[in-house]
């Protein structure tokens, strides 16, 4: 485990580079593809010119933060699926499952709703902060310490009917008209037409997040070896529990605000990854963020190549994609049971 | 008996009621076969029709959302009037001899209403200001107020073409864009509107037909220079109504604000588009 080659021959430093030159290239594909396919370097010219036109215009403030955005919430999600089922010690545990996505959707959607964001700006990360940390708080505390894969994920579908119901109900007592058909913006989530302003809002508390979880992968590599070891070894576990709980909340709050409960990344990429990296969490963690960023921005893209009209939602790309993986999850899992 | 300067006097002031009144002491039973007086409408654009065309006496009920001072440009009138909400249950009691209803024709309530053999008038959608004009006759003709409804016909004409007038009709490029991105394309009343405002309606441009939902990127490359839009529900909070504040919109248009055109004015098919006509061209300067 200690070498620094993977079973596919690659150093971690190889798989990395890989990564990032995907991600680049995936980050140009982006820019150019939308309702028009657009001239990326003679876009990119009017807007450093003193006066910005209709497709410098489209590049710098419609397609790179929509790309910005879907780069963010994607390794957030890919970060967060891999520290959590290294944290749980479950495969199935992710964002999506136990509860992190629709509570960090319900309180976005309470003060987006009620009108709290008209006043301040930052209450929509804020509220899907709270929201999210509030639904993994219930589902560990519903669960139990020792969960088995079962009892969390039960848990986890117990709190997530009980948020996206609650989600539904704002939607409907919503003063606005237009909230009732916000509710698939919200349970599948999207990245289209969104701001530079949304991209900053993202971006501080997702960085503080990714800041708290990025020192974990030590103690994640120990907890594989049982609570008692990683205690022994001299981890603080209650801290390391609550530091990593507070840290996936902000990550998982803020970009779900943003964009609504993308389903299913967090739990396939560290899947994806794990075979190209091995099994050990600390390996895992920037991997699975540079995968999850990859799969997202790819499944954005492709909703994108759909014939135009009404655009489907990059959730469903996702949903499609994640579902059938999940039942081989279970299935692989069950296999491992008997 | 009456002699022919008092009941001259009484026509001037249209009292409608009180006419009817006299007059049905004298022959009641003509008057109520020609003349509905117990109306009901179960539709916001008839609601208003109806409050502009006859007396106050003569409406049993109108809608609900005839109240609501952003849709409704009959508000004020319609307060104080028996509402409804479209539900047969609410409407038996009434007795209606007239039910008026708009667009929405395979309503249940309309179905139900007509199979318990209630007379029940539909009103069709209109697109244009010759649907709007065929649809105050028809109503005007139903309810027994033709000279009424060609008052109103000639009034709301006589203030559009006060406006088209002075305007050319290929004017600089505008859009009407909703949140969520809906916008107007053509064969829409919005179309109809802005052109006679003097604006050129870019939606037709990108093919939008009727009412459609359009991107961001879409409402770019379209090169509107002026955006009008109407709140449905001013001061509530949404994803769709946050589109409209994306910075991109105000670039677009090089900082010149979004015109809010009351929602009133041409939600609903009336003699009140001339007002739209009206505020849109007011948008010129």
């Amino acid at each position: 485990m200690n070498s620094s080659r993977t079973n596919t021959g690659l150093s971690q430093g190889g798989i990395i580079t890989m990564f990032t030159l995907l991600l680049l290239l995936l980050f140009f594909v982006s820019l150019t593809l939308g309702s028009n396919p657009l001239p990326l370097l003679k876009a990119a010219a009017d807007a450093v010119s003193e006066s910005p036109t209709i497709i410098s215009l489209i590049l710098t403030e419609i397609r790179l933060p929509r790309t910005l955005i879907a780069l963010l919430a994607g390794a957030t999600l890919g970060l967060c699926g891999a520290v959590m089922q290294g944290l749980l010690r479950n495969p199935l545990a992710s964002p999506g499952l136990i509860g992190s996505s629709s509570g960090a959707a319900f309180g976005a959607v309470l003060v987006l709703y009620l009108g709290i964001t008209d006043v301040v700006q930052l209450a929509l990360p804020v509220g899907g902060m709270l929201g999210s940390l509030a639904a993994m708080l219930l589902v560990y505390m519903l669960a139990g310490r020792d969960a088995s894969i079962i009892t969390l994920i039960l848990a986890g579908v117990a709190i997530n009917t009980l948020a996206l119901a609650l989600v539904s109900l704002i939607l409907n007592l919503a003063p606005s008209p237009y909230a009732v058909q916000e509710i698939a913006l919200w349970m599948l989530g999207s990245v289209a037409d969104k701001g530079m302003h949304d991209f900053w809002l993202l971006l501080f508390p997702t960085l503080i997040g990714w800041g708290l979880l990025a020192g974990s992968g030590k103690a994640l590599d120990a907890l594989t070896l049982g609570e008692d070891t990683a205690h022994t070894l001299g981890f603080n576990l209650p801290a390391i529990r609550w530091r990593l709980f507070l840290a996936l909340a902000l990550a998982v709050g803020a970009a779900v605000s943003i964009t609504g409960a993308i389903g299913f990344v967090g739990l396939v990429t560290p899947h994806l990854i794990r075979p190209l990296v091995g099994h050990q969490p600390s390996r895992l963690l920037t991997t699975s963020a540079l995968g999850g960023a990859a799969i997202l921005l790819l499944a954005d893209i492709l909703v994108r190549l759909l014939p135009p009209g009404q655009e489907i939602k990059v959730g469903v790309i996702t949903s499609l994609v994640g579902a059938p993986f999940f039942l081989y999850l279970i299935l692989k899992t069950r296999r491992v049971q008997l | 008996m009456l002699n022919h300067t008092t009941l001259s006097l009484v026509l001037q002031r249209w009292s409608v009621a009180c006419i009817l009144l006299l007059a049905s002491i004298s022959f009641p039973q003509t008057i109520s076969a020609a003349k509905p007086q117990r109306i009901v409408s179960i539709n916001l654009c008839t609601d208003q029709l109806l409050l502009m065309l006859v007396a106050p006496e003569r409406i049993a009920s109108i809608s609900s959302l005839a109240l609501d001072p952003h849709s409704s440009y009959m508000a004020e009138a319609a307060s104080g009037h028996q509402i409804n909400h479209g539900k047969t249950e609410e409407l038996l009691p009434l007795k209606p001899d007239l039910v008026l209803a708009s667009g929405f024709a395979a309503r249940p309530a309309v179905k139900l209403m007509r199979h318990l053999g209630y007379k029940v008038e539909v009103l069709p959608m209109t697109t244009d200001i010759a649907g709007i004009r065929k649809n105050i006759r028809q109503l005007a003709l139903l309810v027994g107020e033709e000279s009424r409804g060609e008052q109103l016909i000639q009034q709301m004409d006589k203030k559009i073409t006060a406006v088209t007038r002075r305007l050319s009709n290929s004017g600089p490029k505008a859009i009407f864009y909703q949140p969520r991105g809906y916008t107007s394309g053509s064969n829409t009343l919005q179309d109809e509107v802005m052109r006679l405002a003097g604006w050129h309606n870019v939606a037709t441009d990108i093919g939008v037909s009727g009412y459609s939902s359009i991107g961001l990127e879409e409402l770019l490359m379209a090169q509107p220079e002026q955006i009008f839009t109407s709140s449905y529900a001013p001061g509530t909070s949404s994803m769709a109504q946050r589109q409209l504040q994306h910075p991109v919109i105000r670039r677009l248009t090089r900082e010149r604000p979004m015109v809010e055109v009351s929602y009133r004015l041409w939600i609903c098919d009336g003699p009140m588009i001339a007002d739209a006509v009206e505020a849109l061209a007011s948008a010129h300067q």
